[in-house]
């Protein structure tokens, strides 16, 4: 018996495989985990329109576990608590999907809901027009983020955004996020 | 008054904005965690300089991406920019510089032109 007797790193490696994930990542979201990220996915083949569009979309799920993940863990580089979750990114043949996973207070959820199926429920033009909206709008008080991140998620995607939401403990629920990217550049 | 540098790093933009020219330049890529602390001291540097009124600025951004909370603090100086403008007899040129062939990054420059009444020039590189 070895050391990692509960845990298989070749299974582990072949269900990676299977699901064609070229990235995953676990832990806490710091400003150097982020940049790493952004590293790897400038090899992204179809293109560079397409590469920006994959990395901008991580950014923003990333950023969302760092500021709003339930689950913490105090950084000593940052000099702060920082949230934990996971994202990682597959592909099919016409897409690449990103998805995100992290705790959030299960009050939370009801209108995370709301807002996505807003967004998705948006034409271009429309979601062009919120988009500006709610940038012009002022920052909200104690939020870091720029409640921005869905309608960017669906604008560079082209596509809507997925939430499932799972059962994790009693007071907070895991929140998964998907998004798709076509690998051909549209429009 | 003085010049005011940031080096640019993975996610902070080089920022150079030139006090005796009026060339306020910002490049590179912007996705620091807390965009409202990093540009906190460039809003201050901004607000001193634009006390004096009649002054030609020329506004580079030459971002190759940006998050969606930089966005905000553009949007930001943007809109201090045509504030002093229409205020205190200010002259002030934007030119976002994009990167030939990406389309996200000129259509985010078409709408900051759209969001605000400034000469704004959309230049690809």
């Amino acid at each position: 018996m070895g050391y990692m007797e509960h845990f298989s790193v070749k299974t582990f490696k072949q269900q990676l495989a299977m699901k064609k994930i070229s990235l995953a990542f676990q832990g806490i979201f710091s400003q150097d985990v982020l940049a790493l990220i952004g590293k790897s996915l400038r090899n992204t083949p179809e293109s560079r329109v397409i590469a920006k569009r994959l990395f901008a979309i991580v950014i923003e799920m990333a950023q969302n576990i760092h500021h709003y993940s339930a689950e913490k863990q105090y950084s000593e580089k940052d000099g702060r608590d920082i949230g934990v979750g996971i994202v990682a990114i597959a592909e099919d043949d016409h897409h690449y999907i990103i998805t995100s996973g992290n705790c959030i207070v299960k009050t939370e959820v009801p209108p995370l809901i709301e807002r996505a199926n807003y967004i998705n429920g948006l034409s271009p033009e429309k979601l062009k027009e919120f988009y500006r909206e709610q940038r012009k709008a002022p920052q909200r008080e104690g939020k870091p983020g720029a409640n921005l991140g869905f309608i960017d998620m669906v604008r560079k995607s082209g596509n809507p955004i997925e939430i499932n939401i799972k059962e994790y403990d009693e007071t907070r629920s895991f929140f998964i996020l998907s998004v798709r990217v076509n690998k051909e550049l549209q429009n | 008054m003085e010049n005011f540098h940031i080096d640019g790093s993975t996610y902070i933009p080089r920022i150079d904005f030139n006090a005796e020219t009026g060339v306020l330049e910002i490049e590179g890529e912007s996705y620091h965690e807390y965009t409202t602390e990093f540009f906190g001291p460039i809003f201050s540097w901004l607000e001193d300089y634009l006390e004096e009124s009649g002054k030609e600025i020329t506004m580079n951004f030459k971002m190759s991406y940006f998050n969606t909370s930089s966005s905000r603090r553009f949007l930001e100086i943007l809109t201090l920019l045509e504030e002093y403008q229409n205020n205190k007899e200010g002259q002030v040129v934007v030119n976002w510089y994009y990167e030939e062939n990406d389309v996200d990054m000129l259509e985010s420059g078409e709408e900051y032109a759209d969001d605000v009444e400034l000469t704004f020039n959309l230049l690809p590189y």
